[in-house]
């Protein structure tokens, strides 16, 4: 039995079979090759600007579908692609989804390096340099006509501003905010304050969050973040409020470390420690302060009007509770939104069906996102004032349904409404300068002797070098 | 326990002795409980608190509220199968990987010896010492783009598995061990005329058993316990692993949603657990990694 | 030294280095037959081989070549020292350092020493071993990142359950997380629970290891307890000591997802920034791999220093 040639073969296939093993892996890889199809520009009709042929068979994979989480959310999601699908029958809509935030910083930054985004993603308006420095987006100002998106011209062409370079187009916007001061209703009444009359002005916050702060039982006046790049992203809105500056107007120097950048600091380092209305826990992050707020511990916080959506929905908030002024100081207020891109390098036709999408799903009035009376039949805040980029008859015709249907007491936005404050755009490079930011936050938040000299002479020089790498 | 340890049995005999032995016993046994299942206990109870008293101050040690809602809730929105069956998918994957290769490679370090083979152990030595951390950023670029064969390996499970293979430590284990195989029980086969993986496979493997157990334990808990690199290298929700998906829940859900989800997702392994905690104790201890 | 011997199941093998196959040269005649069996083994180690190859010692080139390389736009230059330079000039360099020394420290007293603490006492009771055993090892079956988040709700200083706990001992209460001088070591404790359990049970079978006759003879010469552990539990498990010692210096400098989920990663004014985190932000948040390829150098640098000597050492004793 045991001959030499029997030895032979057990020896060589051993060799065989280790090596094949590894072959195979290596080989096997296929699942997703690295290049997507691309070059396979404008299959179908070769006329960009020409409207989606309901015929062309496509499949469109795009994120931030709303999560099991957000139950009625992702219910009109659905509905909306059947009716999508009524229309174009043959366009495959594939959502991703993830029950936290659609966009994180670190994550995105290595998808785009990755290229692994889908065919339509999730932006902020802040990430369009960055985007574009790692050739992520495709310009779509060609698919983007009023053939296509019918009401292109009632666009806040601001919002529609912050998705151009140089000219071109790269985005299409879902939602749009300034923020405000976010207020506890409850709290407000409990704590014998006017809900109707949020604070105007910082010193009159300090003086409301130490008034809620002292109904006891772990209750904070006021809330700020200090991780997760939400930090710097509040620093920056205080900073906005009191009319300061982030990044000078070269865009290359850090412009906190001065007198407005201290006042900003001294307060909440007053109101954390002098005060103790900032309540205990910190370094909290988007998400934490909705928590608090939607379960009565906390009095108020800057916010944009959409977070009140997000708190009815995933945390079973009632709207009811909630109201809003204008942000303290209101020098200027943070002006922000997100918005979906397209990837680079997919073709024509699924560039066409992702536009025809974006319109149906995000851009038309009475459908979609702005389907108010749907909105309301599922339990979902209407009469928020927020997101609205529509001008002119859009804006008219949207509004009315807006108070028709409007399921929040319009009152408690009046003095949101009735004191617009002018918009400022974020920084550049906005999420370095945030998380550099957030240590800031964290110091002054965290530490009872905190050095404010030092910790913003710290983030100057680190600010400095984000801007200067380029 | 019969074999003989610190203290001496007859100095345990004497009655104060004895007493003090009681008393640390008691002792330990109840700082113990107290210590690693009062944390579980936290979980459990407060998953089945109602929003405003999972976050009251002070906490209350039994809950006051019963919302076993939570649960549901927390069951509807986590998919909690999807992602435990990737976990387990890309464990058991990485896991078989390293048996074949690992094994392969340590067998014929420690009996074929081929040239350049210390070389080849000291480079895979080499690697122990660098945090997976510092090599993330260059690791995350291969995978993008695998050299000569050029696929990007991003959300599929190879990018799991292959870099699994890579784990040095098992390497060395598994050579030590082999190192310790009488040469002269493989002569003998080798003089029968049995090939070498023949050898591997009748004589080696069965003697290893032991080692092969502790260098699969830490296959499975290694992928088990990893967050950084499954995070970055499955960005598609529905390919993710648990820990990245409990993650990504956190900021989504109320606090007592949450605290009910991680409840929900302890559960499976920590049955697993208790159902093979005797193998899986044995496989780790009767490895017997003794000084 | 020698490294850990595990003795196969065939009890009672002597431990000894293996016989040097390169002492027995074959002759020249044979040599086919060596070319053969050559190709075998290769064969058998291939696949490991190719798997370090791609995805361990390809990136450490190519972390060597990132340090000193810029992207701009899709365009790769060489920078010199430039990345270095930006590193050098971060204010948070030496801060990270400094923390992850304090880590390395704390978690060598906590992540270490409490195990083999653990694990001695335990050895000394006759009942309840077994209880205890699957107690200390439950942690390490739970997922981390549900770990790490239930440890975060524990800390919480207002309605987290530590803070009553110290309330009921009329102890001061603590911000445990949120203070920078106690971040660190609210890190490492969280750590250290999660993870004992496994340094536990090895520490546990080395111990059982130990002849009894040891002790007896330390006890014949007027040993009392404490110096029965220096000179003979200790020395006993000394191989497997300094084994998980080095493990356990592996897994410091890997620590990531506790103070990313604790602290946020960076922690209260950066206190428990580490340079692992450090390296993370320039790649991930900072989008600077030039960066972070420099740092994770000058850290590569220091460690093969560390594993040199160490390695010496071993070596010595091996001898």
């Amino acid at each position: 039995m045991r001959t030499a040639r029997f030895r032979r073969t057990r020896r060589a296939s051993a060799v065989a079979f280790v090596s094949a093993v590894t072959l195979t892996a290596l080989a096997a890889c296929g699942t997703s090759s690295s290049d997507n199809g691309g070059g396979s520009e404008g299959g179908g009709s070769s006329d960009p600007s020409a409207p989606l042929d309901p015929k062309t068979k496509v499949t469109l994979t795009i994120d931030c579908m709303p999560s099991a989480a957000k139950a009625a959310e992702l219910k009109e999601w659905k509905e909306d692609v059947a009716e999508f699908n009524k229309t174009y029958p043959n366009v495959t809509i594939e959502g991703r989804s993830t029950p936290g935030q659609c966009l994180e910083p670190p994550r995105f930054t290595a998808m785009l390096k990755a290229k692994s985004q889908p065919d339509v993603f999730y932006t902020y308006f802040t990430d369009l340099p960055q985007v574009l420095d790692n050739d992520g987006a495709a310009d779509i100002s060609a698919y983007v006509t009023d053939k296509t998106v019918p009401l292109l011209k009632d666009i806040d062409p601001n919002v529609l501003g912050s998705l151009k370079q140089d000219g071109k187009l790269y985005g299409l916007p879902t939602s749009n905010y300034t923020m405000g001061l976010l207020v506890n209703r409850k709290l407000f009444k409990d704590a014998g304050l006017d809900p109707d009359a949020p604070p105007r002005t910082w010193d009159e916050v300090r003086a409301a969050a130490k008034k809620i702060a002292g109904l006891g039982n772990g209750i904070a006046g006021f809330g700020e973040y200090s991780a997760g790049n939400t930090g710097g992203w509040h620093f920056t809105a205080q900073m906005y409020s009191v009319g300061g500056e982030v990044v000078d107007a070269s865009g290359k120097k850090a412009a906190f470390n001065n007198d407005l950048g201290k006042q900003v600091a001294k307060n909440l380092h007053a109101m954390r420690w002098e005060d103790d209305s900032m309540g205990k826990t910190q370094l909290l992050q988007w998400g934490d302060l909705q928590k608090q707020i939607a379960t009565d511990k906390l009095g108020m916080f800057l916010a944009a009007p959409d977070d009140i959506a997000y708190m009815v929905q995933q945390l079973g908030a009632k709207y009811e509770n909630f109201g809003m002024g204008p942000i303290p100081g209101a020098k200027n207020t943070l002006a922000g939104g997100n918005n979906y891109m397209i990837k680079k390098g997919i073709s024509g036709d699924k560039i066409k069906a992702a536009v025809a999408w974006l319109n149906f799903k995000n851009l038309s009035v009475g459908k979609g996102q702005f389907a108010w009376a749907r909105t309301k039949a599922d339990g979902l805040p209407v009469g928020v004032p927020q997101p609205n980029f529509w001008l002119g008859e859009s804006k008219t015709t949207d509004d009315a349904a807006r108070v028709e249907n409007a399921t929040m007491p319009v009152a408690n936005f009046k003095t949101f409404m009735d004191n617009p404050v002018a918009g400022k755009a974020e920084p550049p490079k906005a999420q370095e300068v945030y998380k550099v930011l957030d240590n800031v936050m964290s110091g002054l938040l965290t530490n009872k002797d905190a050095d404010i000299d030092k910790l913003l002479a710290t983030a100057e020089t680190q600010v400095n070098q984000v801007l200067a790498h380029q | 326990m019969s074999t003989r340890t610190l203290i001496s049995p007859a100095q345990l005999a004497k009655p104060r002795a004895k007493a003090l032995y009681r008393a640390t016993f008691a002792l330990v046994v109840g700082g113990f409980s107290l210590v690693f299942l009062g944390p579980l206990y936290w979980m459990v109870s407060s998953g089945f608190k109602d929003t405003q008293e999972v976050v009251r101050t002070p906490p209350t040690l039994v809950p006051g509220s019963f919302a076993p809602e939570n649960y549901t809730r927390a069951w509807e929105v986590m998919d909690l199968s999807t992602l435990l069956f990737n976990t387990l998918y890309y464990a058991f994957g990485a896991l078989a990987f390293q048996l074949v290769l690992d094994v392969a490679a340590a067998y014929s370090l420690s009996k074929l010896r081929p040239v350049f083979g210390k070389a080849i152990l000291g480079g895979m030595l080499v690697t122990l010492m660098i945090p997976a951390t510092v090599l993330v950023v260059p690791q995350y670029l291969t995978v993008l783009d695998v050299p000569v064969v050029e696929r990007n390996l991003l959300n599929t499970p190879w990018a799991i598995w292959l870099p699994a293979v890579t784990n040095a430590f098992s390497i060395f284990l598994l050579k030590r061990f082999f190192d310790s195989i009488p040469k002269e029980l493989l002569d003998a086969a080798a003089m029968d005329g049995a090939s070498p993986l023949r050898i591997l496979r009748s004589i080696v493997l069965p003697i290893s058993r032991p080692i092969l157990g502790v260098v699969s334990i830490f296959a499975v808990v290694g992928v088990w316990k990893d967050f950084l690199w499954p995070m970055l290298t499955l960005p598609d929700p529905s390919k993710q692993t648990l820990n990245v998906g409990i993650y990504s829940l956190s900021t989504g859900v109320p606090v007592n949603v949450l605290i009910a989800a991680l409840t929900i997702a302890s559960v499976p392994t920590l049955l697993i657990f208790l159902v093979f905690q005797r193998n899986i104790m044995s496989g780790l201890t009767a490895g017997g990694l003794k000084g | 030294m020698s490294a850990p011997s595990l003795t196969p199941s065939k009890a009672g093998t002597p431990r000894h280095s293996p016989p040097r196959a390169a002492g027995s040269a074959p002759p020249a005649g044979r040599f086919a037959k060596n070319l053969k069996r050559n190709l075998t083994a290769h064969g058998f180690l291939i696949g490991a081989v190719v798997c370090f190859a791609v995805f361990s010692w390809y990136p450490m080139v190519r972390e060597v070549l990132l340090a000193f390389q810029k992207t701009e736009s899709g365009q790769t230059t060489w920078v010199g020292l430039e990345n270095l330079a930006t590193v050098l000039d971060d204010p948070a360099f030496w801060q990270a350092w400094r923390n992850t020394l304090l880590f390395t420290v704390l978690a060598l007293i906590l992540g270490f020493a409490v195990p083999f603490v653990v694990a001695v006492v335990i050895n000394e009771f006759h009942h309840g071993q077994g209880y205890l055993r699957l107690l200390v090892y439950l942690p390490v079956m739970l997922p981390p990142v549900a770990s790490v988040l239930l440890f975060k709700y524990l800390y919480d200083p207002g309605y987290g359950l530590l803070n009553e706990l110290l309330r009921f001992l009329h102890l001061p209460e603590q911000q445990w997380l949120q203070d920078p001088d106690l971040s660190m070591l609210s890190v490492v404790i969280a750590s250290t629970w999660m993870n004992m359990g496994g340094a536990a049970l090895i520490y546990l079978a080395a111990l059982q290891g130990i002849p009894g006759e040891l002790y007896e003879a330390a006890e014949l010469d007027g040993a009392g307890l404490f110096r029965k552990i220096w000179h003979v539990t200790i020395p006993q498990t000394r191989l497997i000591l300094s084994l998980m010692l080095l493990m356990q210096i592996i897994a410091t400098m890997q620590v990531f997802v506790e103070p990313f989920l604790l602290t946020g990663g960076a922690g209260p004014e950066g206190s428990t920034t580490t340079v692992v985190y450090l390296i993370y932000q320039y790649a991930f948040n900072f989008n600077n791999y030039g960066a972070a390829a420099a740092l994770g150098l000058l850290l590569l640098v220091l460690l093969a220093g560390f594993s040199a000597v160490y390695v010496k050492l071993s070596r010595a004793e091996d001898e």
